[in-house]
């Protein structure tokens, strides 16, 4: 089962006396899950978060489902989310996801490597057009104007 | 109290209502599409279907969510709302199956009347359909269809604002919606059939009446649910073959739109599989099966008469016992318990509690532990005649003792709501002679010891009757239709056994002569 760290039950009571409505708080809360959790937010974890919040399960689910930068099924260690949006589009963005799939043995979105590190997915625009193509593992930071070979390296560099 | 006007009828409001409420109050006079708006939920404005044209304002607005200001002109059959309504229509129709051949929802589809009123377009969507899940198992008595869901939510805020149990969801986004439960857990609150009702198509269709009925098959007739002291009103559905479903009707005083699960199996015990058909004499003792003698009701009644006189002529009128249970209309009441004390002249008149732990119990919104439709008027005709101090143990020590011989006893309509009928059969079977009142069959009655004469009993819906509730709100039935032809009521056995001639209720159909075609009446203009 599933259990927040100490550390993370604070956060969450904290977000909650933050915002006028507790459902604010669903969003921040279920990053915190994910990030505790190996980058994915499982069933048990929804359960958990529900008993933590008093939020029906249902409430929280609609969160978890609508939007894409939460995970519901296992992700690697590092889930590499590459833009495919117009200028990144346009400058090989969905080219290069093929490529460093293949490079891992990874045939369709969603599946984690062997090594289970790496997991890749397109994703919609950025916001950093003008490095295009842009690309963003995990929640760091953006790696902008990207070639393959420099993509390649990069996740080799990964431990 | 602003005015307005609707389709050139003027109607004037309470502040802060909605035009739709407007609607509401022209009794649907004028028609207005709504699938996400209901009455005694919140207002949501997803359906886009109830568009108005409001006379200075040049966009449309949403009835449902739009509040009448004073001298407000409203128009909902303008070319430019028929255009708009026509649009909505053809985007809930984009992802929208073709099931209506197998949908239990068909006939009463609210998109197969929008279809009708506004539609007969050619569709102008290439797209594929988006392909959903189909026969999701969603909880003992209710299966989804995700495909014909048209996202009005209604389901949704009923789990959230009704029943408070959240147990429904909108998941995913775009043409991917779909309503669900977390990972799909069981929707099993006491209310859940009502999802069913207020889905305005087939995506949410009843296990319990899934696949048995086309709908245009069916009549329906006015009546209540007898399964508890709420008395719910319900519209009940039926043919010639007997009672399919039941469904809630609107009263504000006793159960606004809605009623519980328990309420919606109150129509099993009606149909014929359950019934019993003849009045049956059986003696007892170890040869009782070969023993038992059929006849017709009336002639079950004259048994009980017969014996109810073999008593009064020893003198002895107070060995008669009569044993009363809270399923009964008021006139059958008042009839039997002033035979009882004027003609037979006893007053051994007990009140048969069935689950005296549970009685008084609540659930807080509909379902009440008195599982009697009319313990209230019950109390009312013994208080009437003197006899409420009769109790439960006097009984009891009447039959230990043997002064009480003979037991009168209106049993059971429905025997689901008696845990203790094995328990107090033992016990009446301490008397010589038992003469039961049902209108179901038991094999615990036919087993009974001593010698009993069964009469089959009409139900609720066979015959008029005013029930009175827990809060003291009385509610009359009238009858639907004949499952047990033969059968009779309490007061018609009262007349048995005073020796008065019986007057015996006209078995009705509203469709009154059967050599019309049953389904006929109601096919409309073509």
């Amino acid at each position: 089962m599933f259990q927040l760290s100490e550390e993370g039950k604070e956060f969450v009571k904290k977000q909650l006396a933050r915002y006028e409505q507790k459902e604010s708080a669903i969003i921040p809360s279920l990053y915190r899950v994910q990030d505790e959790n190996n980058g994915w937010v499982s069933p048990e974890a929804v359960d958990h978060l529900s008993q933590l919040m008093d939020i029906p399960t249902a409430r929280i689910q609609e969160v978890l489902k609508f939007y894409t930068m939460f995970n519901t099924e296992p992700r690697g260690k590092y889930h590499v989310q590459v833009c495919t949006t117009l200028s990144c589009g346009m400058l090989g963005g969905r080219e290069l996801c093929s490529t460093l799939m293949k490079e891992h043995g990874v045939h369709k979105h969603g599946e984690v490597s062997k090594d289970g590190k790496f997991s890749f997915s397109h994703v919609e625009c950025l916001g950093s057009c003008d490095t295009a193509p842009v690309m963003q593992i995990n929640r760091e930071p953006y790696l902008e104007s990207l070639t393959e070979e420099k993509a390649l390296k990069i996740l080799k560099d990964l431990k | 109290m602003p005015k307005c006007t609707i389709n050139g009828q003027e109607v004037e409001v309470k502040a802060g209502a909605t035009i739709m409420d407007a609607f509401y109050q022209l009794g649907m006079k004028e028609k207005i599409a709504h699938y996400c708006y209901h009455p005694s939920l919140s207002i949501a404005g997803v359906c886009r279907l109830c568009m108005v044209e409001i006379e200075g304002n040049p966009r449309l607005q949403i009835a449902c969510n739009t509040v009448v200001t004073e001298g407000m002109k409203v128009d909902n059959n303008s070319a430019k709302v028929n255009e708009a309504v026509k649009w909505g229509m053809d985007f809930h129709l984009i992802n929208h199956p073709l099931d209506c051949p197998i949908c239990d929802q068909a006939g009463e589809c609210g998109l197969q009347d929008q279809y009708m009123a506004y539609g007969k377009y050619e569709p102008e969507m290439a797209e594929r359909k988006v392909k959903k899940r189909k026969v999701v198992d969603l909880g003992p008595r209710v299966v989804l269809d995700s495909e014909r869901c048209v996202l009005c939510s209604r389901c949704v805020r009923f789990t959230e604002e009704v029943t408070k149990t959240n147990e429904l969801g909108i998941f995913n986004r775009g043409d991917r919606s779909e309503i669900g439960t977390f990972e799909d857990r069981p929707l099993d609150n006491h209310y859940s059939v009502n999802t069913v009702d207020i889905c305005p198509v087939g995506a949410l269709t009843s296990k319990d009446f899934r696949f048995r009925q086309r709908v245009w098959l069916l009549k329906n007739a006015e009546s209540i649910c007898t399964g508890c002291s709420t008395g719910c009103n319900v519209n009940v559905f039926f043919n010639k073959e007997g009672v399919f479903r039941l469904k809630p009707l609107y009263n504000e005083k006793v159960n606004g739109y809605w009623m519980c699960d328990t309420g919606r199996d109150t129509y099993k015990p009606i149909n014929r599989d359950a019934r019993l058909l003849d009045a049956r004499l059986s003696f007892g003792g170890d040869k009782a099966q070969a023993k038992v003698e059929y006849m017709i009701p009336l002639m079950g009644a004259k048994k009980a008469a017969e014996w109810v006189r073999e008593a009064k002529a020893a003198n002895n009128a107070k060995s008669v016992a009569l044993v009363l249970t809270g399923q009964y209309s008021s006139e059958e009441y008042e009839s039997i318990v002033s035979t009882f004390k004027a003609d037979v002249g006893t007053d051994q008149i007990f009140h048969w509690v069935n689950n005296p732990e549970s009685f008084e119990s609540f659930d807080g919104l509909l379902f009440r532990g008195d599982r009697n439709p009319n313990t209230k008027g019950l109390l009312q005709t013994l208080q009437k005649h003197g006899v409420m101090d009769n109790t439960w143990k006097d009984l009891v020590a009447g039959l230990e003792s043997g002064t009480i011989q003979t037991l009168v006893v209106a049993g059971p309509l429905d025997f689901s709501v008696f845990p203790d009928l094995q328990e107090k059969l033992a016990l009446f079977a301490k008397a010589k002679r038992l003469v039961w009142l049902s209108s179901g069959k038991s094999e615990l009655v036919d087993a009974s010891s001593i010698t009993t004469v069964q009469i089959p009993m009409r139900t609720h819906v066979e015959k008029h009757g005013t029930y009175v509730n827990h809060s003291g709100i009385a509610q009359s039935v009238k009858p639907a239709l004949s499952v047990v032809a033969k059968a009779m009521t309490l007061s018609e056995v009262a007349d048995v056994i005073a020796g008065r001639n019986v007057k015996r209720e006209e078995a009705s159909s509203p469709i009154g002569k059967r050599a019309q075609n049953e389904f006929t009446t109601q096919r409309g203009a073509l």
